[in-house]
């Protein structure tokens, strides 16, 4: 799709004519790769029922960022570095996705009189989710990726970021020793917000969505700001 | 006409953007930037980029997971 048009960029001969590796043929382990990861699910699948769905979700997660060369570091730094929102919306219509998707499954549950799904993920909001994501955010744009972005490039061959990857675990480790003493003195005191329980099911989604259409159009119009800038 | 190479072969992704930008500034219309990347994460923002800026732009694959950007500049 982002395949570029013949623009006949006229180049100097001697670089042209410079000779190229011959690229190797990676179907072989292309398929090699697949079968293993086809008997490795099978394994996993006799020991534990609910791990080879994990396995499975896992990959194509996997297969999906890295083709689609989505980044979610990207969306967040290129409005500000080139003016580009493009991924900024993408990332935006997926959380609108999501929005329907988890609302479906937990109004599901909630319906049947089931206990709803992953609400030990709906954690207390407070001044340390912004001071948190901050500091995230200043991270994962010097390390050139946040958490699924880094996996993702080690995984294509990008040998740079296992230095992310290194101290990438160092804090997890450390974030987790100390998690304790964080959550009890400073993210207890904020308030737990489930958006259902004051606005409803219906509400809830609706409100939500309207905020991801709010933020995707101003993205769509810091983009076009821009073009207007550099035209006029 | 001028060409010139700009080696980002193992750079991390704002980075190459980063030179590629200065680097153009500082070169006359007519003449082609070759930007030298091996982060696929590059090979989104800088095409993307100096498509946005009305560059003429191509991408050649070299190698498995190596891309050249070759940039003209028109204005």
């Amino acid at each position: 799709m982002d395949e570029p048009k013949a623009t006949g960029i006229q180049r100097s001969s001697t670089r042209t004519k410079r000779v190229r590796k011959k690229k190797k043929n990676q179907l072989p382990f292309g398929i090699a790769v697949l079968v293993l990861a086809v008997l490795f699910g099978i394994m996993l699948g006799t020991r534990n029922q609910g791990m080879p769905i994990f396995w499975i979700t896992g990959l194509a997660f996997g297969y999906i960022l890295q083709r689609s060369r989505f980044c979610f570091t990207a969306s967040m730094r290129d409005p500000f570095l080139t003016g580009s929102t493009s991924l900024t919306r993408t990332v935006l219509t997926a959380f609108a996705i999501t929005t329907i998707g988890f609302a479906a499954i937990k109004y599901g549950a909630f319906v049947k009189g089931l206990p709803i799904p992953g609400q030990s993920y709906v954690v207390p909001i407070s001044f340390a989710t912004a001071a948190g994501a901050f500091m995230f955010g200043v991270g994962m744009v010097i390390a050139g990726g946040c958490a699924s972005g880094t996996l993702m490039r080690i995984g294509e061959g990008f040998t740079m970021q296992i230095i992310s990857l290194f101290f990438f675990i160092v804090g997890s480790l450390w974030g987790a020793h100390d998690f304790g003493w964080w959550k009890l003195n400073i993210i207890l005191k904020g308030k737990a917000i489930f958006l259902p329980d004051i606005f409803g099911w219906i509400g809830a989604v609706v409100i939500q969505l309207l905020i991801i259409a709010m933020l995707w159009i101003a993205a769509d119009k810091w983009e076009n700001r821009k073009d207007q800038k550099e035209f006029t | 006409m001028k060409e010139v190479e700009l080696d980002c072969l193992g750079e991390a992704c704002p980075i190459p953007l980063v030179k590629a930008e200065n680097k153009l500034k500082e070169m006359e219309i007519g003449d082609v930037l070759i930007v030298q990347i091996d982060h696929s994460c590059a090979m989104k923002n800088v095409p993307e980029w100096a498509r946005k800026e009305g560059h003429n732009v191509e991408i050649e694959e070299v190698d498995d997971g190596e891309w050249e950007v070759i940039i003209e500049k028109v204005k």
